[in-house]
């Protein structure tokens, strides 16, 4: 005699065909051991169902804010911009997306500054926190000791330089639209969520909890999706990004292969890097070709193309040699990670 | 011409939701042309997507935190602020709502995540459930049962938890559950029985009480 023990749910709830229906029926009949069962699933299923909806609390319609935007520039996040037009669009007919010109941004926590110009400094203490306006599309939060400088605010651009210390910002613009340099880096908002934290020595690391952040440096876009961190180093510029539930090997090994003193061994370290890497770690992979010797590259190609493999058009040679037009369409593949 | 129609249409939808003042009825008049509005970037459309299920998505994320009301506030706002980022890649190929709740589980799931090293399942003792027509002493022993069953509920594993909130505050089919949580319909059941069996034996004092004996 079969058990109808795995059955009893669905039973309970008719999701079973006729036959099975009256098979568990006739099978509860006789058997005291499965009844036992049933009568669990059922106080289960009646304790369960004393539950009742909660009102949402008076967080209204314009509560909400636009977290995604739309670009045109790259097609690298061009699946990001066709959700996130619908955002912008959400954003301008409710009213509060409108970009205009603001010739100051409204500062709250700073005894005595009210409002941040063009061209000043605006720093916090050991103790204290501020939060800015960032004109009409965003928010801007300053942890202590941190030291920003706003460079332009205007229609098109908004820009502000994070000298030291670590800011959050939230934006629901569209992107391109707000733009934070550090020493090594510039970041770009494509509609989004992160923290950026600058050290003394101008190393930074910016993390991505919604949308996207392009980082910028000596002409090389560097995609950080929400999930993913990047580290950026003086004289380096940004490292490879990485998701934050990497594993820890993975993450070490990644930053020796980006950061690492001379004389330590990169293809050790890519031997780690690649063993360790799963389908998400693509994202890592991918903007390891570029940084990686001919030799080393064709075997992120190989370790890549079992985890994500590539489009009918890319071949191996064409991704050693640094093919543009392949690399491109491998990474609209890949880009498929954080859609 | 034909915006102004839809427009217009919308508009008297969502005068008689807002008339009607239940949620629950909004749902009735979501079909395909209120979807195609969504997708032009309609604001009324939104809106009317909004009401209609808001008190729903901030129910599961409230009953999936047990009771704390800053995160289920903060993961409605973010399954809405998806919904309307992601309105566009939505092509019918399943039921609304069965989209609407997948990423409200995957949220939920994401931010329990998020949260491993921070979450405190400590109580809350807010359910508000509204009951006309029962006496004071039965709407106070559904109050404590149904404080009782979230906190049982607030402890399973996510998996569970999420799918016996999708059960029981939408009444689900097991097929719209398997599409919403990306599993088979049998690991959906499974997951029924398993946390069925979990309230079951945590809660078997209150027998009485839930059966009306």
């Amino acid at each position: 005699m079969k058990h109808v023990g795995r059955h009893l749910s669905a039973y309970h709830h008719g999701e079973l065909s006729a036959e099975e229906h009256l098979r568990v029926g006739s099978h509860l009949l006789h058997c005291s051991k499965c009844r036992d069962a049933y009568d669990e699933i059922r106080l289960g299923a009646r304790l369960a169902s004393s539950l009742s909806v909660t009102a949402a609390p008076a967080f209204t319609w314009r509560e909400l804010r636009p977290n995604r935007a739309v670009t045109r520039r790259s097609r690298w996040v061009a699946p990001i911009a066709i959700g996130a037009l619908a955002v912008v669009i959400f954003a301008i007919i409710s009213g509060r997306g409108r970009i205009q010109d603001e010739s100051s941004w409204k500062v709250s926590g700073v005894p005595g500054m009210p409002r941040l110009r063009p061209g000043e400094v605006l720093q916090t203490g050991s103790s204290s926190e501020a939060e800015i306006q960032i004109a009409n599309i965003g928010r801007l939060t300053m942890d202590p000791n941190t030291k920003i400088r706003l460079l332009i605010t205007q229609a098109d651009q908004h820009r502000i330089a994070v000298d030291r210390g670590k800011v959050e910002a939230l934006t629901w613009a569209p992107p391109r639209l707000f733009i934070v340099e550090t020493p090594t880096a510039t970041a770009i908002d494509l509609g989004c969520k992160y923290t950026l934290e600058v050290e003394d020595n101008g190393s930074s690391l910016l993390h991505v909890t919604l949308g996207a952040v392009a980082l910028e440096h000596e002409g090389r876009e560097t995609l950080v999706p929400a999930g993913a961190f990047c580290h950026t180093r003086s004289g380096s510029g940004p490292g490879t990004p990485f998701f934050e539930d990497s594993s820890a090997p993975f993450q070490s090994a990644l930053r020796s292969l980006d950061f690492g003193r001379a004389g330590t061994e990169p293809a050790r370290q890519l031997e780690i890097v690649l063993r360790e890497a799963r389908v998400r770690d693509g994202l890592s992979l991918w903007h390891l070709l570029p940084r990686l010797e001919p030799e080393l590259r064709a075997e992120v190609y190989d370790r890549l193309a079992q985890l994500l493999p590539p489009p009918s058009n890319v071949n191996r040679d064409g991704i050693v040699a640094l093919d543009p037009k392949m690399l491109d369409a491998w990474k609209n593949v890949v880009s498929q990670l954080w859609q | 011409m034909e915006e102004a129609k839809s427009h217009a249409r919308l508009t008297v939808k969502f005068q008689e939701q807002a008339l009607s003042g239940r949620a629950l009825m909004t749902k009735n008049i979501i079909d395909d042309g209120t979807i195609e509005a969504c997708r032009r970037g309609e604001s009324d459309a939104f809106r009317l997507l909004f009401e209609a299920y808001k008190d729903q998505v901030y129910s599961i994320a409230f009953c999936f935190f047990d009771g704390d009301e800053a995160i289920a506030k903060d993961v409605t706002q973010d399954v809405f602020l998806k919904l309307m980022t992601r309105i566009s890649q939505f092509q019918n190929r399943s039921e609304f709502a069965t989209w609407l709740y997948r990423i409200v589980s995957n949220a939920c799931l994401d931010r329990k995540r998020a949260l491993a090293r921070f979450l405190s399942f400590s109580s809350s003792d807010k359910p508000e459930a509204t009951e006309r027509g029962k006496s004071a002493e039965d709407r106070y022993l559904q109050r404590e049962l149904e404080i009782s069953v979230r906190k049982v509920i607030a402890g399973m594993r996510p998996k569970l938890r999420i799918a016996i909130l999708l059960k029981y505050f939408e009444d689900m089919s097991y097929d719209e559950m398997a599409a919403a949580l990306d599993c088979s319909k049998g690991t959906v059941a499974s997951r029924l029985n398993r946390a069925h069996r979990i309230l079951a034996r945590k809660l078997s004092h209150l027998r009485a009480v839930a059966l009306g004996e």
